[in-house]
């Protein structure tokens, strides 16, 4: 028997900002669409995100809502709880093989967001640990509290603005702590080396999260960055102890999380014997990082690059969100890891290239692209939170090493 | 709990000591340590493990190639039941 296959002029993978904003895009330009997400709810991550922004506080919750709405009005389908486990073209047309029967379209686009990398310390598998993630999706997305008073591993922008938003929920942290050093966390263990990451920040943006930086420096005087002189005991932002000079050696417990071992590090993360000692904790969320979830890119044949301040492997793309695989596109923290602002725009601009190629925008297409490349990059320069320093040069890479490759004598 | 017994693949629970021993007896690459070891072939397929595999052949030899290759993908990318794959399949 022939299984019965579902077709449409567009397939999104991924209902998070990047999807969501394309779905709307594309159908407000006449295209069939269908949004696939393996999650209960669509949204994406922007489910469980709220900062403040300028004395107001911006809710992803709220954002998602309205492109949802926006989305069921033209007609999108949205498909929730869908797991995409593969795709091949098949004569012309994509066939995504999903956990709830095969789609095909002519055009897929992909956005599928970014995952976490964990920070793996003796005891990381008893029950209690997560991923700073899992802590943000709990209590936010679930309104579960993950534990009564937590610890984090692993010191970054998102440990950072996870540990507000739990504080602000109620939830009370022991403190954010470095990993223990080692092979696996790499420059991530060492205190000076995470004080530059912060007061790098500090200065790219006027942000709440980002001032952190400002404050350690206030914190330190006219030091400088010189981690020798953080204070021991660490600083406290809001109600949330940092402590730059202490890494967790252990999680222990014996069904579950009862404590961390903690103990004093000097400048290169090594610790300083005698100094260890227990904090009593139940709960314990693990801040490695993000890298961009782009297993679907692969299974369809794209080829990748490795760009570090983008969070690593990433497939090739063009300025327009094309792959050199035809009919393939890409949007979102797949091409790298940014803010959701950033994702928005980029979906917005991989619908238009997607309608430009469909040739449903007639002459207009080109100019439709360009203006749409023009807000991503708009979005991006006063984009609050930035993953990273680099992201702007490390793109404009990208595009270059695109041309030299398939636009060269075209 | 020697750090040599952390496990680094949750799914296959594979420790930092099977990952030494295999690279001991000359499985390098994070492609040769997983056909070795199963590190990055479970459930997950990777999505929680690759990522430190990868981090911990780096630190072993800083020259090794950042070379998605090692790290390609094959379906199904998702844990899926016969059923599912017939529906799609026949
Ligand atoms: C844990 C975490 C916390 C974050 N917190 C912040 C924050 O506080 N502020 C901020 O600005 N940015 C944050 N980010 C960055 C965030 O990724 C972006 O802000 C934004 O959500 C990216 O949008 P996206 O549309 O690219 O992907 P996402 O919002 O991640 O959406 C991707 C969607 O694709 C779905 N999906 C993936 N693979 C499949 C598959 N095979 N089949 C079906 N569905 C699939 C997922 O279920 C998901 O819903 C966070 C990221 C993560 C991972
Ligand atoms: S953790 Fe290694 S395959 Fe899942």
């Amino acid at each position: 028997m022939k299984p019965k296959l579902q077709q449409t002029d567009l397939i999104i993978v991924g209902a998070g900002p990047a999807g969501l904003s394309a779905a709307t895009a594309a159908a407000d330009n006449g295209l069939s669409v269908t949004v696939i997400d393996e999650f209960p709810e669509p949204g994406g991550r922007m489910l469980g995100q709220f900062h403040e922004e300028q004395g107001h506080w911006w809710v992803g919750k709220r954002i998602a809502d309205e492109l949802i709405e926006k989305n069921r009005a033209q007609g999108v389908s949205i498909r929730c709880g869908v797991s995409v486990y593969g795709m091949l073209k098949v004569d012309q047309l994509w066939e995504v093989s999903t956990s709830h029967g095969t789609w095909t379209a002519p055009r897929v686009l992909l956005a599928t967001g970014a995952a976490e990398i964990p920070m793996p310390t003796c005891g990381w598998t008893l029950p209690g640990v997560m991923s700073i993630g899992a802590a943000q999706v709990m209590t936010n997305v679930h309104y579960v509290k993950p534990g009564k008073r937590g610890l984090i591993i692993g010191v970054n922008v998102l440990a950072m603005a996870i540990a507000r938003e739990l504080s602000v929920s109620g939830v009370m942290l022991a403190g954010i702590v470095l990993p223990p050093g080692g092979p696996l966390a790499g420059k991530a263990a060492l205190p000076r080396n995470n004080l530059q990451v912060l007061m790098g920040l500090s200065h790219l943006a006027p942000s709440p999260i980002l001032r952190f930086g400002g404050k350690i420096a206030y914190a330190l005087g006219m030091a400088g960055i010189v981690s020798s002189l953080f204070p021991r005991r660490g600083i406290k932002l809001w109600d949330i102890p940092l402590k730059l000079r202490t890494a967790a050696v252990s999680i222990n417990g014996t069904d579950r999380v009862e404590s961390v071992t903690l103990a004093d590090v000097n400048a290169k993360g090594e610790i300083i014997a005698g100094s260890e000692r227990e904090e009593a904790v139940d709960f314990v969320a693990l801040a490695g990082g993000l890298y961009p979830l782009a297993e679907l890119a692969s299974v369809a044949g794209c080829p990748f690059i490795y760009t570090p301040e983008l969070g690593g492997h990433l497939p090739l793309h063009s300025e327009r969100m094309q792959t050199p695989v035809e009919g393939l596109y890409v949007a979102g923290n797949i091409t790298g890891v940014e803010s959701a602002l950033v994702a928005m725009a980029q979906g917005q601009l991989a619908a238009a290239s997607i309608c430009s190629d469909a040739g449903v925008l007639g002459e207009d297409g080109d100019r439709k692209v360009v203006e749409a490349i023009g807000e991503v990059q708009r979005v991006r320069a006063s984009a609050l939170i930035q993953f990273h320093p680099g992201i702007p040069e490390a793109r404009r890479k990208i595009y270059r090493m695109w041309q030299q490759t398939y636009e060269a004598g075209v | 709990m020697k750090p040599s017994s952390l496990i680094i693949c949750r799914c296959e629970e594979v420790t930092i000591e099977q990952l030494e021993q295999a690279y001991q007896t000359g499985s390098c690459t994070s492609r040769q340590l997983k056909m070795k070891t199963r590190a990055s072939m479970g459930a997950c397929q990777g999505r929680v493990c690759r990522q430190l595999v990868d981090a911990w052949v780096h630190d072993k030899d800083p020259d090794s190639p950042h070379d998605a290759e090692l790290l390609s993908y094959r379906p199904p990318i998702r844990p899926i039941t016969f059923g599912q794959l017939a529906k799609g399949e026949l």
